[in-house]
């Protein structure tokens, strides 16, 4: 070992002393990385896991033949997600509502909070485009009632309206919801519910495991120095501070 | 293609190979990691220890699951104190264990806690220090004094009452008939062992280690628990498209060419487009390389054509087949031989095997999986042998992985040589494996670690 390393190693060691933390050098981390067994298939389930939940039918079904990895859910099943959270994103809320009760009616019987948020983006889309009265209508007969059985729906009814108020809708208060975000919030709830209603996570593993990574790197800067990893894209081990 | 560097480039081949022939040996050791996994090679109480217990003054039952106090207690020194056999396993995320009062004696003076090796076994747990108990007969919480402090109801017979460790929040917690009567902190170092005690007449109190169900809903309980450091962990946020990236990333290494088509042809009409810049990092030029001739290897390879793969090899990158003694090589006729003996052509395997497979036995590293290899010849029923292991599907994946990472290591603008051992999506679960288990060594070695298999089977479960 070089000179150079050897005060590096020093430098680390009295630093860590003065905060007591553990140095853990590169080799020594090296080691442990290399001692922990990861099995390929728990991999490729891992990544076939995302392409299910995410919904990319065919990059599964591509994958399933490419590697072996048998998908968690029907692959036949996901199609029909997709078409409702495509429908959704779209802006075809009615097309998504008879796609959902097609797929399985009780997930709206049994997700009134599901089912409230894809009426409100149904008027949100009348008031889009311009079909004031029907927007009024719509809201009177379908909304209200159910505003009155909850508050928080009866308040995000009455910002929905709000927006019949503006001329220029772009700058209102209330403008975000006709942002193609508020769409993409209700098609992820909608997916989500699907989901659930398959017996099936709404979430895929692997941003969880990204986050478990980040938390158990933080957790461990507590205690120790060891090499890093900063970036997650490249997964580079960074030289424990000095 | 120029071979520059032939020296270094050689090094990096043997890396290569030697390195999936680590993974090849090591497959036969899954079973037995598994169950490792499990218990983390820990043991757990399972009944009562009968030699160091207070002897003179209770009576422990032959089964060494009941204890009873036979006589009449006199003064604060003749409690009957038994501990469990073995002290609270620490590597897991709760430890737990509960007592039936069967009768409560002349004063139901009973006691359920923790108490460390030493312990004066004449003493009610609590009572000295380092020690934790519950007492029955008033209902306090006992921590090292002789003072308690209010902490939950009065038990008595026909009563059924836990006491644990909550490794995670660094608690003891007590229960009484299934629900959860109180915390306290544990700020004990060293092992804690189950402990009960009985002090007046005719007290008799049974123990469960876990050989009978709980009357409190433990997996309950720890699935709360998992379930706030679950929350906690999701609140982090992460850069942007990232798991996508990560993904490609895989399919790319690994040379899944038709999923990665159809993924970015996907990914293309998604709502919002998913776009990966560039200056994400991801290094495309190492792993674009020879994208098309690794997805047929590893398709051929899959199949069991050995063959097929040995004569494309051949005919695209002849140097990684050029040594017959080379790690890869060795990986590849030890293949052709399982295959040859799964479809049963054993007479076929021997030629083969005297061919091919006789000169790697006497060479360190080589010899215990060749002879793996051939005692599949042993066997009737090979796949329910000690040596199945060979014939699954695991195998052949690692066979591919090795020519694949082999393929990567010759691209000539390659600039990480290990780059090509480990997808990103490897290095980053192989990190979190450490930091959590390296973290629960510097804690004392309590609670639990994270293990990828485990945690791909808990979704199976719901």
């Amino acid at each position: 070992m070089s000179l150079f390393w050897i005060v590096i190693r020093q430098l680390a060691e009295i630093e860590a002393m003065a905060t007591s933390k553990k140095v853990i050098t590169k080799e020594e981390w090296e080691k442990k990385l290399k001692d922990v067994k990861i099995r390929k298939e728990d991999m490729n389930k891992l990544v076939m896991n995302f392409l299910v939940t995410e919904g990319y039918v065919d990059a599964a079904e591509k994958f399933r033949l490419e590697s072996g990895t048998e998908p968690d859910i029907d692959l036949a099943t996901i199609t029909d997600r997709m078409a409702v959270k495509k429908a959704v994103q779209s802006g075809n809320v009615e097309d998504a509502i008879e796609k959902v009760n097609d797929l399985n009616p009780e997930i709206l019987d049994t997700n009134p909070q599901l089912f409230f948020h894809l009426q409100q983006q149904r008027l949100i889309e009348l008031i889009r485009n311009g079909k004031v009265e029907e927007a009024l209508e719509f809201a009177q007969e379908e909304l209200a009632p159910r505003g009155e059985e909850n508050q928080s729906f009866l308040e995000e009814l009455e910002k929905t309206v709000a927006l019949l108020a503006f001329e220029d809708v772009s700058n209102c208060p209330v403008g975000e919801l006709l942002d193609i975000s508020q769409r993409l919030k209700t098609a992820s709830e909608v997916n989500a519910a699907i989901l659930t209603s398959q017996s099936h996570e709404k979430d895929p593993k692997l941003p969880s495991l990204l986050k478990m990574l980040i938390w158990a790197q933080n957790q461990l800067d507590e205690k120790a120095a060891y090499p890093r990893i900063n970036d997650l894209s490249t997964a580079k081990l960074e030289d424990p501070d000095v | 293609m120029t071979n520059n560097n032939s020296g270094s480039k050689n090094e990096e081949e043997v890396e290569v190979g030697s390195y999936f022939l680590e993974v090849a040996r090591g497959a036969h050791k899954k079973k037995e990691e598994e169950m490792a996994e499990d218990t983390e090679d820990e043991e757990s109480p399972t009944e009562l220890n009968t030699i160091n217990s207070s002897g003179g003054f209770l009576v422990v039952s032959t089964d060494k699951i009941s204890v009873k106090y036979p006589s009449v207690n006199l003064h604060g020194h003749d409690v009957g104190v038994v501990q469990a056999n073995k002290p609270a396993p620490v590597k897991r995320l709760v430890y737990y264990f509960e007592i039936y009062v069967k009768d409560s004696g002349a004063k139901g003076q009973i006691a359920i806690g923790f108490t460390p090796d030493n312990f004066k076994m004449r003493r009610q747990p609590g009572w000295e220090p380092h020690s934790c108990g519950y007492h029955g007969d008033d209902g306090l919480l006992y921590h090292g004094q002789g003072k308690g402090e209010a902490f939950g109801p009065t038990y008595t017979a026909n009563d059924t009452v836990g006491a644990g460790i909550n490794y995670a929040s660094h608690e003891f917690f007590f229960t009484k008939n299934g629900a959860v009567v109180g915390t306290v902190y544990n700020d004990m170092k060293g092992s804690l062992f189950p402990t009960i005690a009985v002090h007046s007449q005719n007290e008799e109190v049974h123990v469960n280690f876990g050989q009978k169900p709980f009357a409190f809903d433990l997996e309950d309980f720890e699935k709360q628990e998992r379930m706030k450091q679950q929350m906690t962990v999701e609140k982090i946020s992460l850069p942007l498209n990232v798991s996508h990236g990560i993904v490609r990333s895989y399919l790319l290494h690994y040379g899944y060419e038709e999923t990665l088509n159809s993924f970015d042809m996907a990914s293309k009409s998604t709502v919002p487009p998913v776009h990966i810049a560039q200056e994400n990092g991801f290094d495309e030029q190492d792993i674009m390389y020879a994208l098309n001739e690794r997805k047929t290897l590893r398709q051929l390879i899959k199949n069991g054509e050995i063959d097929a793969a040995l004569s494309k090899l051949h005919d695209w990158y002849p140097q990684i087949v050029q040594d017959d003694k080379s790690a890869t090589c060795f990986l590849l006729h030890c293949q052709k031989f399982i295959e040859l003996v799964r479809v049963g052509a054993l007479e076929e395997a021997v030629k083969y095997g005297r061919i091919q497979l006789a000169k790697f036995f006497g060479l360190a590293g080589f010899e215990d999986f060749v002879q793996d290899c051939v005692a599949l010849l042993a066997y009737e029923q090979p796949r329910e042998s000690s040596v199945g292991y060979l014939l699954e599907d695991s195998q052949r994946e690692v066979v591919a992985d090795a020519v694949n990472a082999m393929i990567l290591s010759l691209n000539p603008n390659l600039k990480d040589s290990h780059g090509c051992l480990q997808s990103c999506l490897e290095k980053l679960l192989r990190q979190l494996t450490a930091c959590c288990l390296e973290r629960r060594s510097l804690n004392g070695d309590q609670g639990e670690a994270f293990y990828l298999h485990r945690v791909l089977n808990i979704g199976k479960k719901c």
